[in-house]
């Protein structure tokens, strides 16, 4: 493990921003901090940083333990939700900035910040200072800035939450290409599960200064532990009625029944439906064209649940009776979660 | 701008009318005065007045007053700018409004205060004595004083500024290994730089113009412990009226020049915060 952190207790007066805190990060991996806000993402993230002090626990880097170890000392580059760069220098005084408080040879220097100016694709910005930038532009320079010392360990908050949706969904992939080809081992923060799941090698779930869960962004989604994460990933729609789904061995004593979009499928009545024995009838509420694919509010028997269809298919209106085949259901038992399936279709199917 | 919403053009002319009087009969007028006065008798009256050595001892205390006022309070109000802005600590609203109090206390009253403090009826009093040093009626309590009344100006024009600034670019220097120093010369200083001057300016102003708590613990001795503003109002009680107004017009130019040097700075500190 290249980052560790053991026990790790945090409180902010009668707040608890972190709460035994445990997990491990492989050396070149890339791990999303996931969660709503106030759970505690940035704490972590800034007590590894060493900007916060842990109030008990270890922090270890690379096998040695960093809680004495002043911020910067630890070898650790950051980019801040808002980038925070200096808004007095230019570009190339920014990106400079680490290197010339460590006294690096002035022709390291020039080379270094060339470089990492051709890395982001910020050649010809090197004279401008932040503000003539764009948001994206200001996020390069930031990731820039904080790798110019080449630091072992990069931290990230939020570094897409300051850019309109159109560019960050650029950046992610870009960020991600960038962080894999430099293999720095990379941890940022953020409360989109969509990022998470597009961009991390792993995810830490967390919530109320808890960890829910820990795993690859897969195994996250198809599998939750607990009730949280089940509620967290996915567009799933809570059954207020669930006897009405055919075909489902529902145990007694259950909290909550969630169904994901992707364990439904609708069909026209006029439409070949393999397992015509299990499905329910119900009336389309909603549904909205969303490019990839249309988004339905379907009605069965009082649960209004969410459904996709694909754009291609024949529409269906509002209004219409459908038939509606459900593969499979999340339920969530004592903050507990798994699956429970449809006695007639083993086979999960994922739909679209 | 709408009528409406303005009043319409009679009220607008009424208004400016009523400022341009108001400017005229209250600064206007009396700058014409004091010039008019201090040349009535020619230029060599003038010349003769402004320097002669009371007036020359007493620019110079108001100088050195002014100095080391501008000097304290620049530390002064640095430090407590930062303390305020940058950390947090119990009693932090308790001292951001006591360091307004000498604007909202009467100079005399400020003088009042140090003259009982440090004059021969405190129970410091034989402490001074023993170390052989003399505040009131001296030097050293004109420069207390103006200290005193010029207190808040540096602080006071530097919180608001680095309030908004925030402490994320201290950071994220900090995060790279900068120490103190480096991260107030390279990251701090330039975004205060122009809230910075305007304060010096404003204090500066402030301290050569001070009366009040000067006069009370200077003593006017003259030529020991006279500033300007104390040697106008002398030379005017022996009805020297032209000197009175001759040294009166050094300040007025002082005040001149400080005005044009603060608009440019507020000129130029706006168009600084524009682009960057």
């Amino acid at each position: 493990m290249y980052v560790e952190l053991k026990d790790i207790n945090k409180n902010y007066g009668n707040f608890e921003a972190s709460k035994d805190i445990n997990f491990g990060i492989e050396k070149g991996k890339l791990v999303a901090l996931l969660g709503p806000s106030g759970s505690g993402k940035t704490t972590i993230l800034r007590m590894i940083a060493g900007l916060e002090t842990p109030d008990s626990g270890e922090i270890l880097i690379d096998g040695e333990v960093v809680n004495d170890i002043p911020a910067s000392k630890r070898g650790i580059g950051f980019v801040f939700q808002n980038y925070a760069l200096f808004r007095y220098m230019t570009v190339w005084d920014n990106i400079a900035f680490g290197l010339k408080v460590q006294k690096a040879d002035k022709e390291y220097i020039k080379q270094r910040v060339d470089e990492l100016l051709t890395l982001t694709n910020l050649k010809g910005f090197e004279d401008r200072y932040p503000t003539q930038l764009s948001g994206g532009q200001r996020q390069r320079v930031a990731f820039a800035r904080a790798l110019a010392p080449n630091p072992h360990l990069l931290l990230l908050d939020e570094p897409f939450a300051a850019i309109d949706a159109k560019v960050r969904q650029e950046l992610r992939s870009w960020l991600k290409e960038m962080i894999e080809q430099l293999g720095v081992t990379s941890i940022f923060v953020t409360h989109d599960q969509d990022e998470a799941i597009e961009v991390s090698d792993q995810i830490i779930l967390t919530n109320k200064g808890r960890i829910e869960q820990i795993g690859t962004p897969l195994e996250i989604y198809q599998n939750p532990e607990t009730a949280f994460t089940a509620g967290f990933f996915g567009k799933g729609s809570k059954l207020d009625y669930p006897q009405t789904f055919r075909r489902f061995d529902i145990p007694e004593g259950v909290d909550d029944l969630l169904v994901r979009p992707e364990f439904v499928e609708v069909t026209k009545k006029d439409e070949f439906q393999k397992y015509s024995n299990s499905v329910s009838e119900g009336t389309i509420v909603e549904a909205e064209f969303r490019g990839d694919w249309i988004e339905l509010k379907v009605d069965v028997d009082g649960n209004v649940i969410n459904a996709r269809r694909a754009p291609e298919a024949e529409p269906v209106e509002v209004g219409e009776r459908v038939n509606v085949l459900v593969y499979k259901l999340l339920v969530t038992e004592n903050d507990k979660a798994r699956i429970l399936y449809n006695e007639s279709v083993r086979e999960p199917v994922v739909v679209i | 701008m709408h009528e409406e919403t303005t009043g319409g053009k009679v009220v607008k002319v009424l208004l400016i009318a009523l400022t341009f009087v108001f400017v005229f009969l209250f600064l206007v007028l009396p700058l014409v005065t004091v010039f008019k006065e201090a040349f009535s008798q020619g230029w060599a009256a003038y010349q003769r007045a402004v320097t002669d050595s009371y007036t020359l001892k007493a620019a110079g205390l108001t100088l050195e007053a002014t100095v080391f006022a501008v000097l304290i309070n620049t530390l002064f109000g640095l430090a407590a700018a930062w303390s305020i802005t940058k950390f947090e600590f119990r009693g932090k609203k308790l001292l951001t409004t006591l360091i307004d109090l000498p604007v909202t206390v009467s100079p005399v009253i400020a003088g009042l205060i140090f003259l009982l403090t440090f004059g021969s009826q405190s129970i410091l009093a034989p402490l001074l004595r023993d170390l052989n040093l003399k505040i009131v009626f001296a030097v050293p309590g004109i420069v207390l004083a103006t200290v005193f009344v010029t207190f808040p100006f540096i602080s006071r024009e530097l919180i608001p500024v680095m309030e908004a600034q925030g402490t994320d670019e201290e950071e994220a220097a900090a995060l790279m290994g900068a120490k103190g120093f480096l991260i107030f010369r390279k990251i701090t200083f330039p975004q205060i730089k122009w809230a910075f001057l305007y304060g010096i300016v404003l204090c500066t102003a402030r301290a050569m113009g001070e009366f009040g708590a000067v006069s009370v613990l200077s003593g006017h001795l003259r030529g020991k412990t006279n500033t300007l503003p104390l040697h106008v109002e002398i030379l005017f009680n022996e009805f020297q009226y032209v000197p009175a107004f001759a040294v009166a017009s050094i300040l007025v130019i002082l005040a001149i020049i400080i005005l044009i040097i603060k608009s440019a700075i507020e000129q130029k500190g706006a168009k600084s915060s524009d682009v960057r």
